[in-house]
């Protein structure tokens, strides 16, 4: 019991145990939040990578796979696939409809040609479309009043599900929310037009480049399309690049749609043509498909690769089948595709933890020199605590207590403190990435003029201590005024560097959890040498020195 | 004293300090014998081993080895484990030393409470270091810091707590050594009523006038024991 009465009044009589509460409260702090965004980070590639992409994509190469339609029938009747879409992956020039005048900005951007219905199935295209307006009075309540969502074209989203312009009955695109410079970013995640522009609606110049399977250039095709919508995947990469073309439109742009085969060995027949063997069948160079609920990407991928390979060795026995399957594909689960975007930031997060766990060593070497010194000081009760019956075991027990109950408010403060930050980190950048408001520069400037009067007081009394402390908070207002005067805004998270727009804002709870359990271990540490002193403390040599 | 039983003793006893590569032996073969209920004056100059005697009476210290014995009761508690040592000083003896060794973090009351701390999970029940420090008349200094005491306070608070278990043996160690002579005088009365009371004193002073107060003196002189 007076082990317990003991370790609480040393905690609460001393400045020093506070101190080594407050170090250990910034490690697990540190440690908590910076994992606790990249664990975030990782989740937003992994999730993100899934709603764009699937579970599982089959890629070839230029050519493109035929009779894909066929494939994919054989795919979406596999038990473990809930729907499988064709895709055809490509670049081409995007012809902005800015600024005005004959001159028109001309991006280049990733081509997605879709089937729209089939793809929203297999991603989340359709709950990536920007453009839609609130669907209740709750979702209208938690926008900014002069959103411009609130009062759109309610066509739009329609237009964006479908591909196609209802006013007109044209084919259009939808681009991604960065692809134009249209959109600004707002703090709340929301965009506003920059210089009024609003691109659905507004036409673009697609441009593609046909090249045959042997790699040959054929003459450029250019079309006009309408912008139906904009795309917002979270992912800056994609939303800066990437814009989604009717599938059939793109197919006929780069020839790849169905077309006659002719006999180029054959003279030409009286009307000058040559005669029609067959048929070249449309092609993609993906399938994306999604697995069924409670079936993993990793089964659905070797079902996929069984069904391909029956598949292809079917369209080679067919003698009446011109055009056979390729014979290199890849299929990989969408975690494989993006392997080279992932494992590079897990193996950051290990180290990170690795590099953050060596703070430990410096939090386990504090405490155990503030022990280090409470045992000095407490030399003389340790003997007093002998003399009246107290065993070498009670009185290690006090200070490995005193460091466990350190280890364990440091960490409670500790995660408290990163779940502020985690929590609020992007309203923490926000400000970061602002100019400070003037009454926040004068305010701390007002507080260097408080700190100044306390110097002048203690100068007055001749105290030396209180001299000191004063100087140093006026020093370090003064400071932190003139940064806040002359701060004029840091951009940190480059969404351009780190793919996503928004800093991830989850407190990574597992982690926490083991750093919580990593910060009581080795102030339990740090503790027990000091601890282990304390309890061979000679009782006579106590009493008589301490 | 005859026909009162030995209950502590010490049987030429040698204790050797080291200061560097400096051996000193303090006590060269000390006897003495305490009987039940006697109250029993230590003399000695300043740095003659009184002290030294006191500690290894009270378990604080061991004889060096193969060199004499202290016997509790006959049963040697030279040799005897650390955790019977351990309970020997928390329920057998009590100690007051003369620089009091008052915790300074813990009040009067908790301060007495100690010894009954040990060895326990809950706060013990607190009325007798309460009832003790009433009769020691500081009822009003229950919930004051050590600090906040004066000399003669803190010396009874102190004496509350090395009786607070009802040891059969009071240890002390120059209980008037920092006291001026009217309180060191009360704090003598208090000890003789104790003694009064039944309770075994041996007290460690360079004191005539206090050793006066004893039933018997001892003188220990060149770390002998001489009667």
């Amino acid at each position: 019991m007076y082990a317990r009465l003991l370790s609480n009044r040393y905690l609460t009589s001393r400045l020093i145990p506070l101190i080594a509460i407050g170090a250990v409260a910034l490690c697990v702090a540190m440690v908590v939040t910076v994992v606790s965004v990249m664990t975030g980070f990782l989740d937003l590639l992994r999730g993100a990578g899934r709603s764009i992409v699937g579970d599982v994509i089959v890629s070839s190469g230029i050519g493109g796979m035929p009779h894909y339609d066929e494939l994919i029938a054989r795919i979406d009747a596999l038990p473990e696939c809930h729907k499988a879409t064709p895709v055809i992956d490509t670049f081409g020039l995007l012809r902005m409809p800015y600024p005005r005048g004959p001159e028109k900005e001309i991006v280049t951007t990733q081509v997605w040609a879709i089937e729209p219905l089939s793809f929203a199935e297999v991603t989340e295209y359709a709950d990536n479309l920007y453009w839609r307006r609130p669907v209740d009075d709750a979702a209208r309540a938690a926008m900014q009043p002069d959103d411009p969502r609130l009062d759109i074209n309610p066509a739009w989203l329609q237009d964006g599900f479908t591909l196609v312009e209802s006013a007109t009955g044209r084919p259009g695109v939808a681009i991604g929310m960065h692809v134009s410079v249209a959109n600004e970013r707002q703090s709340d995640g929301s965009y506003r037009p920059r210089y009024g522009w609003s691109m659905p609606g507004r036409d673009v110049t697609l441009t593609l480049v046909p090249v045959s399977s042997r790699g040959k250039i054929a003459e450029p095709r250019e079309e006009a399309f309408p912008i139906v919508n904009e795309v917002q995947s979270g992912v800056y990469e994609v939303d800066k690049n990437r814009i989604f073309a009717p599938l059939a439109v793109v197919q006929r742009m780069l020839r790849m749609d169905r077309a006659p085969l002719y006999d180029i060995t054959a003279d030409p027949g009286p009307d000058g043509q040559l005669p029609v063997i067959g048929e070249t069948p449309a092609r993609v160079t993906k399938i994306l498909a999604r697995a069924k609920p409670g079936v993993t990407p990793a089964a659905l991928r070797d079902a996929i690769e069984r069904t391909y390979r029956e598949f292809s060795l079917e369209v080679d026995a067919n003698r009446s089948l011109t055009t056979k399957m390729p014979q290199i594909v890849s299929v990989l689960t969408w975690e494989q595709q993006l392997r080279d975007l992932i494992a590079p930031v897990q193996k950051e997060r290990e180290m990170m933890r690795i590099l953050f766990s060596l703070i430990y060593i410096v939090c386990a070497g504090l405490i155990l020199s503030i022990f280090w010194a409470i045992v000095i000081e407490k030399t003389r009760d340790i003997g007093i605590l002998r003399s009246v019956g107290a065993s070498r075991r009670g009185i290690l027990w006090i200070f490995l207590r005193y460091g466990l109950v350190i280890g364990i408010f440091g960490s409670a403060i500790g995660v408290a403190l990163a779940w502020l930050i985690v929590t609020r980190i992007n309203d923490i950048h926000s400000a970061i990435g602002s100019d400070a408001p003037a009454a926040v520069w004068i305010g701390t400037y007002a507080l260097a003029a408080g700190a100044l009067c306390g110097v002048v007081w203690q100068a007055v009394r001749g105290r030396l201590l209180p001299l000191l402390l004063w100087t140093l908070a006026t020093l370090i207002f003064m400071v932190a005024g003139t940064g806040l005067l002359f701060h004029r805004g840091t951009l940190i998270w480059d969404p351009s560097v780190y793919y996503f727009s928004r800093i991830p804002s989850q407190v990574d709870w597992w982690t926490a959890g083991l750093t919580v359990i990593g910060a009581v271990v080795f102030s339990v540490i740090g503790a027990a040498i000091p601890a282990a002193r304390a309890a061979d403390t000679d009782p006579v040599e106590a009493l008589r020195y301490g | 004293m005859g026909d009162r039983p030995r209950i502590l003793e010490a049987r030429n006893v040698h204790k050797t300090y080291r200061f560097g590569a400096v051996p000193v032996e303090v006590l060269r073969g000390a006897d003495l014998s305490v009987h039940a209920g006697e109250w029993v004056a230590i003399l000695g100059s300043s740095g003659s081993g009184k002290s030294t005697l006191l500690h290894l009476l009270g378990g604080l210290d061991r004889p060096d080895r193969g060199r004499g014995e202290i016997l509790w009761r006959g049963e040697s508690i030279s040799i005897a484990p650390g955790r019977r040592i351990d309970r020997y000083r928390n329920r057998d003896v009590g100690f007051v030393f003369q620089f009091y060794h008052l915790l300074p973090e813990l009040d009067t009351l908790d301060n007495v409470l100690l010894p009954t701390m040990v060895g326990r999970w809950m706060r013990p029940d607190p009325a007798p270091a309460r009832s003790l420090l009433e009769s020691f008349g500081l009822a009003h200094r229950l919930h004051h810091r050590p600090a906040q005491l004066s000399g003669g306070e803190r010396q009874r608070a102190a004496i509350a707590r090395a009786l607070v278990r009802g040891p059969q043996v009071l240890l002390a160690d120059e209980p008037t050594g920092n006291l001026d002579a009217v309180t060191g005088g009360s704090i003598l009365d208090l000890l003789a009523e104790r003694h009064r009371s039944g309770l075994t004193i041996v007290m460690v002073t360079h004191d005539a006038q206090v050793a006066a107060r004893a039933d018997r003196i001892v003188q220990l002189r060149d770390g002998q024991v001489q009667a």
